[in-house]
Parts: structure tokens; C-alpha cells; sequence
């Protein structure tokens, strides 16, 4: 934490090699965070290549006393997240009401990307399936908490929310995701 | 305080404290009622067992790999395009090509074939010209090859013919005897010369014979001295044409037999 926040001076004095070891060392969370949240690799890298750089663009605004990087960044990336689901909300309309077909839900599921299935193994990816049919709320609330393994005064920072509405969220979250996975037939080992 | 907790907890509760329970939060009382009710109600047991799992799926499912190409993607994106591995090995990154396998085949055959045509169009090795690089000289000097190659082509089929009709000829006269010693026979001691035992003088047609055997060998010796080009004819030339006088005799691969 001591050596992101170092890191982030030497960025602000115009060290590009810190910038860089920065990008290194988050770059794989952040694109963990944003494939999770939409359960897609190509709308992740784009996602995580804008959460960098509106993070290099709002970097003097980062304060350490206000919490640590991670937490910052993590809460950039939720934004970022979010904005682009309400963006994109009109294009999930449309395929809510394809999914209210059977066969077509068939159809979808089956030609799901191959990389994607094999990013996975079986059961991740019915679990990455069951997230993505979460609402944004409590899908961000388990998604930090259950894999990336923030505490809750970290995710309470970065949803800006009070500590019981994040435990709410995630109680219902994981509640509903476990229902979810039962609807698809899923065994959890 | 544990008695009224365990008797009065519901479904309600049990599914709004299920995280608090799976993190340690509830009080020691609180934890006996939540476990006496799950263990006894049909509702909540599955629930329990469905949410414990899942929870220790997320905490055991790996993080991804970021494919590499991203983090260059950020940094060219934040810092712009990156300047370090254009200067020097831009200029002599050409070089590299060069210890490449299919640029040293490449170069290989392109040698051969300028080779094999300069060859063929008269390109001296040893006095080498520019004139003779240009291009109407080149043709020229391919097309009199061409004919000199065809004309000794040409020349050495008719050779081969004539070797081969002289070959045919003497295989009909091995049929008679060669000499004129064969053709005679042996001449008893107590007789006179040129008389068998008993018998009449030898007949004139063996003397025909060995004088015809005589006279073809002298053609063609004529023929091969009148035509050197018959000493030419290479030693492997008895392959094509087998049960001739070719294969390895040298007799006509001699300048003067």
C-alpha cells in the first residue's frame, strides 16, 4: 500500500517507469473485477483500459489519507462498471426478452465464446453465468467481497453506502446467486 | 436468553444473518439458535448447505491472466506510443531477416538459377564481362547454345545408330566362324595341308565365310577412323543398348583401336 502511494508520487512528478510498474501491478485485478462484472473479455479489456485511464488522467486527485489505492482504484473501476451497464441497458433489454424463449436461451448458451469457456474451468463458468444474471448491486457487492476479498470497510468506501447496506447486499447477493445456480441445475462442489 | 433465541428464531432470520454466520459475526447465542433451526427446519438446512458451498466456490475460483497485450494497450494509451524499440533496431532490424532458414533457401535457389542461366547463355566465369550481362546478349548467346546443344545431340544419336548397325552386323556373322583357322580344319600329320582325313579339299564357301569376316572387320575399323566422333561414345552407352560391344570394352572408346 506504502509503496502504491509511493509510486503515485513519482507519477505526479512525471516518472513514467512508476507509472508503468503501477499499471504491472493492478492490471490483472482490475481486469479480473471488470470480467466478472460483465462476463465478457473483450468488453473487460476495453473496461479495464478505461478504468486506467481515467485513473493516469484523475491521479492528483488521489489522497492516501482518504484510504489506500487499491480501495481508489477499485472504486473508479465500480464507477466506470456501472456507467457502462446503464449504457449497455437497452442492448440487455433486448436479449432479456430473446432469453424468455426457450430454445433461444438454448441457443445463446451453447454459443457462448469458446476462449471464455476455456478461460474457465466448467463450474466457474456456470458460476460467472449465475453472476451475470445478478442485478448490479448486489453482483459488485459479491463480486468484491467473495473474490476479491475486500473487507467490508473497503467495499463500504468504494460503494459508498453504509456497512449494513453492504452486508445486506452481500447476504443477498450470495442468497440469490446460490438460488440461481440451483435454477441451472448446478451442483456446487 | 439462548432458550428464547433457539424457540422463537425463524426462516427470516436465519436467511438475513447467513453471511454474518459464515463470517463469524453472531453472537455465541445467536450462533446455538441459528444452528438449532437450520438443523431442523426443511427450508433452511438446503439453503444453509447451497450457500456454504457457493461461498467456498468464489473463495477457490482463481484469478484470470490479463492477456500481456493489455497492459501494453494502457501504456500506449496513457503514455503514448512507446519510442525505445524504433531507433537502432529499426534501421538495422532488416539484418535479422537475414539468419533466417527460409531467407538462406530462398538466397540458395536464387543463386542457382542465376548461375545455371548465365552458364547456358555463355557467361564466362574466368573473364568475366559486363557486356556479357546484357540482356541481347544473353539471348544470343542462349539461342547458340541452344542450337549447339541440339546439334550435338542430334550428331550423337546418329552415331549410336551407326555403332549399333555395325553391331547388328557382326552379331549375324558370329553365327560363321572369325577366322580362317577355325574355318579349316586340322590337318592330320601324315596328310597334305588344306585336305581333310579322307575326304575331299575344304570347299570354297568356308573360304567365302572367313574372307567375308575379314572384310567387315576392315570397314569398321575405316568407319571409326573416318569418324572420331565415335570414340566418344561414352563407356555407359552399353546400358541403352545392351549385348553390343559397349559396356566397359573400351574397344571403341579408343582413338585408334
Amino acid at each position: 500500500m506504502e509503496q502504491d502511494a509511493q509510486l503515485v508520487q513519482q507519477c505526479l512528478q512525471g516518472d513514467g517507469s512508476a507509472w508503468e510498474e503501477l499499471v504491472r501491478r493492478h492490471t490483472r485485478r482490475i481486469f479480473n473485477i471488470c470480467y466478472r462484472f460483465t462476463g465478457n473479455r473483450t468488453e473487460a479489456e476495453d473496461l479495464s483500459q478505461e478504468v486506467f485511464l481515467r485513473v493516469y488522467r484523475t491521479l492528483a486527485s488521489y489522497r492516501s489519507a482518504h484510504g489506500g489505492f487499491v480501495t481508489w482504484m477499485t472504486s473508479v473501476t465500480r464507477n466506470l462498471l456501472i456507467d457502462h451497464y446503464r449504457r449497455t441497458r437497452r442492448d440487455r433489454i433486448t436479449d432479456s426478452l430473446e432469453d424468455a424463449m426457450p430454445a433461444v436461451e438454448n441457443k445463446q448458451s451453447s454459443a457462448r465464446r469458446p476462449d471464455d469457456l476455456a478461460l474457465l474451468g466448467e463450474l466457474s463458468t456456470q458460476i460467472q453465468m449465475g453472476l451475470t444474471k445478478l442485478s448490479p448491486e448486489l453482483r459488485e457487492a459479491v463480486i468484491l467481497r467473495d473474490l476479491q476479498q475486500l473487507e467490508y470497510g473497503e467495499i463500504q468506501q468504494v460503494l459508498s453506502v453504509p456497512e449494513g447496506t453492504v452486508k445486506s447486499r452481500i447476504n443477498r447477493g450470495r442468497i440469490e446467486l446460490a438460488r440461481i445456480l440451483q435454477q441451472m441445475g448446478v451442483r456446487p462442489s | 436468553m439462548s432458550g428464547e433465541h433457539t424457540m422463537n428464531w425463524t426462516c427470516e432470520q436465519t436467511e438475513a444473518l447467513l453471511s454474518d454466520y459464515f463470517e463469524g459475526l453472531l453472537q455465541p447465542s445467536e450462533r446455538v439458535a441459528f444452528d438449532a433451526h437450520a438443523a431442523d427446519c426443511e427450508r433452511c438446512a438446503p439453503l444453509l448447505a447451497s450457500v456454504s458451498q457457493l461461498v467456498g466456490n468464489l473463495r477457490g475460483m482463481e484469478q484470470l491472466e490479463a492477456p500481456p497485450r493489455l497492459i501494453y494497450a494502457i501504456l500506449d494509451k496513457t503514455l503514448g506510443p512507446r519510442e525505445t524499440t524504433v531507433a537502432a533496431p529499426g534501421f538495422f532490424g532488416w539484418l535479422r531477416g537475414i539468419g533466417m532458414p527460409r531467407f538462406a533457401y530462398g538466397a540458395l535457389s536464387l543463386s542457382t538459377t542465376f548461375f545455371v542461366i548465365a552458364s547456358a547463355s555463355g557467361f564466362s566465369w574466368r573473364h568475366p564481362k559486363f557486356a556479357d550481362l546484357q540482356p541481347t546478349t544473353i539471348a544470343r548467346n542462349a539461342d547458340r547454345q541452344a542450337h549447339l546443344v541440339f546439334a550435338r545431340s542430334a550428331k550423337f544419336v546418329s552415331d549410336l545408330r551407326v555403332v549399333y548397325e555395325i553391331q547388328t552386323r557382326l552379331r549375324q556373322d558370329n553365327e560363321i566362324p572369325t577366322s580362317n583357322e577355325d574355318a579349316v580344319p586340322a590337318t592330320a600329320p601324315n596328310q597334305a595341308p588344306g585336305r581333310t582325313d579322307g575326304s575331299m579339299p575344304g570347299g570354297p564357301n568356308q573360304q567365302n565365310r572367313a574372307t567375308a569376316v575379314d572384310r567387315n572387320q576392315q570397314l569398321l575399323a575405316t568407319i571409326i577412323t573416318s569418324r572420331p566422333s565415335l570414340s566418344r561414345v561414352p563407356f555407359f552407352a552399353g546400358a541403352f543398348f545392351p549385348g553390343t560391344l559397349f559396356p566397359g570394352c573400351g574397344y571403341y572408346g579408343r582413338k585408334n583401336p
